[in-house]
This record gives structure tokens, sequence and C-alpha cells, in this order.
């Protein structure tokens, strides 16, 4: 059916085969660096996964998603030190709660558009990086020691983690955390993959394309507005969690500028708005960000150079390169078989009627 | 919901439309039945493309009220104007510009029809059989997968009435819907409008080619400054003093009287 996407089946099978490899890594004897690296892939590319969904599809400039991203990682900590419940436990409510958290957010930018919904996503994420930062008053003493209820600058922290380290020793502890990423990132790739290509993601992006004529075509814009911002949270929240309980401690340095550009680059270069884009665009900016370690002085503007030949080179990033070669592929294969190209069809059809 | 046959489609009582001290539309009441085609011309900035938006609900009245299908739709916003079964298309070439024409059609086949609470995993045989329809009505089932921002003018303006009658309309509100085109594809709109009519479907239309409006209205409704000057049927148009004055000009009035005279009043 062509609404599910004409390559739903080439989709599927790509992912398959991506997941495979995944899972199959860790019994290569890679390096640890590589498990950390690996990992923190998986959750910066769920992130981008789900901000694509507000940004790309959606056209809504909002910067709150590592926003999101910290009240999912500050939640899911709190609620292992202050509670005292497994973080397991922790990270789904976490997560529920990182949905009302972005309506909240989605709610107070309702009424604005374009540049002035940057503004104010940023402004949110500032004003949490500031409280957190300020935060000196004592919640708890710790011995002689204060400690703040946020964690202040130093980071909340002894919230303890998934229990892998128990599980599977101080050696292999590590992949449990890698496998339980990649599950996060899985489930968030199908759910946008699952929206992109319903009805609910025509409605963003029409809402992005016209929002006059879209809401002349039946849509309602705030409740599709709101939607979007639910929708995206969710997973972004799950994988504040995770990277919470892999590091056994986060703070407000999640919220700064650089790592806010760093995602962003992400969906630039993989192309936004697109279903693959995501993934793909965070491969290439972390494959990049790796190869410039050792060239300290020049990394920040490697990353420009990077995204100024993607928007020029590739306005569709990545994903829409690649895109563009499948179908080209796709449609010299159906002329060999000798069927019918509809798109080049549909086009002599324009050029006749001129 | 039975209406009478006596009783209106549309009805506007004594509708305002203020832009601060600017009245962009002034006291207007008219009624449009059902399965009549209401014209609507005047002259540059005389408030017709504002009197779409506030019956559409894209910018609603200041005062008055206004009755669609046995409902008070002064306040609807235009997502409930359309469920409702009023479609409109634009004076400029509106469209989701990224998406396909037939995505286009889709959407507003899936959305415009009624209010979706939960959307479904994908679009559904009827949203499907309703689109495909539509564009095939419009002449446009060849170029459904292109994609919007390539298309031509032309095609464009079908587009917007692809997207109108996949909605299922009761009534149809067209602004300009041969602005920019060249006489034959004025022709072309003029045949599928005539189409439409003969479905009984309900149609306002405002246009700035009289040809176009005397030859496809039943009825005609002048504007100028915000107000109505004139309501009565196109034959009529050339003999009114302040018509002819305000904004035919003795000499398109004359060329009119000969397109009128040609063609039998409908
Ligand atoms: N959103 C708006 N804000 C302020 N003035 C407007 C707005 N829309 C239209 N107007 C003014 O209202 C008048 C009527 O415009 P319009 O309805 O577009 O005329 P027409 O379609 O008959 O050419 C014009 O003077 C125009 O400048
Ligand atoms: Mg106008």
């Amino acid at each position: 059916m062509f609404e599910t996407g004409p390559n739903w089946r080439r989709d599927v099978a790509i992912g398959a085969i991506l997941i495979a490899v995944m899972i199959a890594i860790p019994f290569l004897g890679p390096s640890r660096y590589f498990i950390g690296q690996l990992t923190l892939f998986f959750l910066w590319a769920t992130v981008v996964s789900q901000w694509n969904l507000v940004f790309g599809v959606g056209g809504i400039f909002s910067l709150a998603q590592m926003a999101i991203f910290a009240f999912g990682g500050f939640a899911t900590g709190m609620m292992g030190l202050y509670l005292g419940i497994s973080l397991w436990i922790a990270l789904p409510l976490a997560g529920i709660g990182s949905i009302l958290f972005s309506l909240l957010i989605g709610l107070a930018c309702l009424r604005l558009r374009g540049p002035y919904v940057a503004l104010l996503t940023l402004a949110i994420a500032q004003v949490m990086y500031l409280l957190i930062i300020t935060d000196t008053a004592c919640f708890y003493m710790e011995g002689v020691t204060c400690r703040n209820f946020t964690g202040g600058t130093r980071g909340l922290a002894k919230f303890g983690d998934f229990g892998f380290r128990e599980m599977l020793g101080r050696r292999e502890y590590l992949k449990g955390d890698y496998y339980l990423s990649l599950f996060v990132l899985t489930l968030a790739v199908v759910f946008s993959f699952a929206i992109i290509r319903s009805p609910l993601g025509f409605a963003f992006r029409a809402l992005r394309d016209n929002p006059e004529y879209g809401i002349s075509r039946g849509l309602n814009r705030f409740k599709y507005q709101l939607l979007v911002f639910a929708m995206s949270a969710f997973f972004t929240g799950l994988a504040g969690g995770v990277f919470a309980g892999h590091f056994r401690v986060i703070g407000a340095n999640v919220l700064h500028l650089p790592l806010l550009l760093f995602l962003i680059s992400m969906m630039v270069v993989g192309g936004l708005g697109r279903a693959w884009g995501p993934i793909l665009g965070a491969a290439l900016v972390m494959l990049a960000d790796e190869g410039m370690k050792d060239f300290v002085e020049i990394r920040n503007m490697g990353y420009g150079a990077l995204i100024v030949a993607i928007v020029v080179l590739l306005p569709q990033g990545a994903a829409g390169g690649l895109e563009q070669i499948w179908d080209w592929g796709h449609r010299q294969l159906l002329r060999l078989r000798g069927g019918r190209d509809p798109a080049a069809t549909g086009r002599a059809e324009v050029r006749q009627r001129k | 919901m039975e209406r009478t046959a006596t009783e209106p489609l549309l009805s506007c009582q004594g509708v305002d439309k203020y832009f601060g001290a600017l009245a962009a539309v002034r006291d207007m009441t008219f009624d449009v039945f059902q399965g009549e085609a209401l014209g609507i011309g005047g002259p540059n900035g005389a408030g017709k493309t504002t009197l779409f938006d506030v019956i559409s609900g894209l910018n609603p009245a200041t005062a008055g009220t206004i009755t669609f299908d046995g409902k008070t739709i002064t306040r609807a916003t235009p997502d409930r104007t359309c469920q409702l079964g009023m479609a409109r298309t634009f004076q400029f070439n509106a469209g989701f510009d990224t998406l396909t024409a037939r995505e286009n059609t889709l959407i507003a086949a899936y959305f415009g029809r009624h209010n979706r609470m939960i959307p479904g995993m994908k679009f559904d045989r009827e949203t499907q059989r309703l689109a495909d329809e539509a564009m095939a009505f419009v002449g446009m089932d060849e170029v459904a997968h292109e994609t919007v921002r390539t298309l031509p003018v032309y095609h464009r303006k079908l587009l917007m009435v692809a997207g109108a009658l996949a909605t299922q309309p009761k009534m149809l509100l067209m602004d300009e819907p041969v602005g920019g085109l060249n006489p034959q594809e004025i022709d072309e709109v003029m045949a599928l409008v005539q189409r439409l009519k003969e479905c009984g479907l309900t149609i306002m239309l405002i246009e700035h080619v009289m040809r176009f409006l005397v030859r496809l209205s039943d009825r005609v409704l002048i504007m100028h400054h915000g107000e109505k000057i004139f309501e009565g049927s196109a034959s009529g148009l050339v003999h009114d003093k302040t018509v002819v004055d305000v904004y035919l000009g003795e000499g398109s009035s004359r060329r009119l009287q000969h397109i009128l005279e040609d063609q039998p009043a409908p």
C-alpha cells in the first residue's frame, strides 16, 4: 500500500539487518570504549529520532528536546534516590512524566510561530539549567556533607543503576546497558516510522507545509501540535533515564548548548523530516566527531564544514540523497523489466498539456 | 436535520468584519440556496476574500450571524466548518508543497469529512477511493504522484478543487479559481465548474474574469468597499447604474452584454 510507505519492505529488511548486526557486535570482542560509544550512539539516535517528529516532520522549531531528556534523566535518578525504587520501575514512570512535561512546553508554544518557538524553548532549557546549577540548599545530609535536591553543580548521583554490574560482573556490565539502549532505540525508531507513515504523520507535515490550508481541510492545529509534543517525549525521557542509569550520574551538563548543536547537526545531516534521517545523521556525525577527536583545535570548524557541505550539496540530507539514488535504481529496474514508470508518464503528460 | 426547500443552505445576516477601523466587510446579508451558484464580483480590495475567510471561520466575523445547514457557524473554526460540509479553495496557490498531489487529497478526504478523535494507522479504503475519485474528477490522476511544489499553476488550482471535493462538501467556496490561467485553461475550469453544478453541488465563487462569473452564476452579488452594491441576475448587472459606474465601466459593460446575449440565461 502506498501510504504505509512505498518501500516499507525495504525498510523492514534494512532495520532487521541493522538490529542483527548490533546484537552481534558485543560477541565479536570489541573494546569497552567501542561498546560505550555505540551505547551513546543508541541514546542520541533515540533522542533525534523523536526530536525529528517535532522539528522535521512537524516543522516546529522546538529546542526543548534536551530539556525533556534531562527531565527523564533527573526523574529516574530522583525516584531511585529519594523513593528508593528500582530504576526499572522509575524508568517508565519518568517516560510518562516526560510526556506531561513536554505537553506543558507544547502548551506554552501553542500561539507562537517559527523563531519564537525556538527562543521560548531555549529559554525553558536555560531556566532549567540555572535552577540546577544554582541549587545550593541542603536537601539532606550525607554524614557531614550537604546534598542538594537536584545534585547542583556536581550532578545527581548515588541512585544506583540497572543492576547489570551485579548481574554480569564489572567486566561485562557495559553490555547490559548496551542492549538496553539498543532496545529503547529500536522501539523509538519503530514508533517514529509508524507515526511518520500514518495519517497522523501526514497531518503534522500538512500543518508544517501550510497551516492555513491544513485547518481548512479539517485539521485542528492545536490538537496536532500538542500531540506531536506529547508523542516525541516518551522515548526521549526514556533515553534520559537510561543515560542516567548508564553513567550512574545525571547533571546539568546535558543541557549545554554544544550538545544541543551536536544533536541538531545530526538531524540536519541525516535529513530533516525523513524517517531514516536521524539514525543516519547520528551515525555520520558521531563518526565525524570520532575522526576529529585528535584534532581538537579544528573540531568545531569540522562540524561547521560538515553542516555547510550537507546543506549546500544535499539539502534533503544524507537520507534524502540515498532515497533519490534508490528511486533512480528502482526506476531503472522497472524499465529493464519493461514495466511502466508512473512518475515518468506523469511528467510526460504535464509536458503535453503545456 | 431536514431542511425545507425554501430554507437557505447558507445564510449571512448583518455580517461585519473590521480590521481595526477598516470595514473589510460591512452589513452583508444574503442567502445561498441548495444547488445554486452564487457569483461574487467586485474590484480589488472590495472584501470578497475576507467574506470567505469570515464564512469559513479562518477570520471570524466582528458582528452578525452565519448559519449553515441549520447550524450557527459564526464562531466555528475552519476545521469544523470543513467537517460540516463547507469546502473552500484559495485565491493563491495553497497546498501541502512537499507532499504529492494524491497525498494532499488523501489528507483532505481523511480529516475533512469528520472529526478524527484518534487517527488510525493508515488511510482506509473509503478515504483512498474518495481521494482517487476527486483526482480523476478534476483530471489529475496522471500527475497524482508528483510533488505539489513542482506542479504548474493550472494543476495547483485544480488540486485545491480536488482537495475540496474529497471532503464530500455540501457547498464549495471558490476564490478566483481561474486567476492567472490562460484562456484555454479558463475554459477547462469553466467546464469543470459546470460539471459540479450538474452534480447538484451548491457553489459560491469569487471571480474577476466577468465572462466566467456571469456564465456560471445563477445569481450575482457585487461588493464594493465591503458592502453589497448589487444582488440579482447576471443580466440585471449590466443595466445597474451603480455597478457600471463603480466597477464595470461602460466598455466592459457592453462586452458583458454581448456575452450574455450569446449565452441564454440559465
Ligand atoms: N488580515 C488583514 N488585516 C488587515 N487588513 C486586511 C486583512 N485582510 C484583508 N484586509 C483588507 O481588507 C480589504 C479587503 O481585502 P480582500 O478581502 O482581500 O479583498 P478582495 O478579495 O475583494 O480583493 C483590503 O483593504 C485589505 O487590505
Ligand atoms: Mg481576494
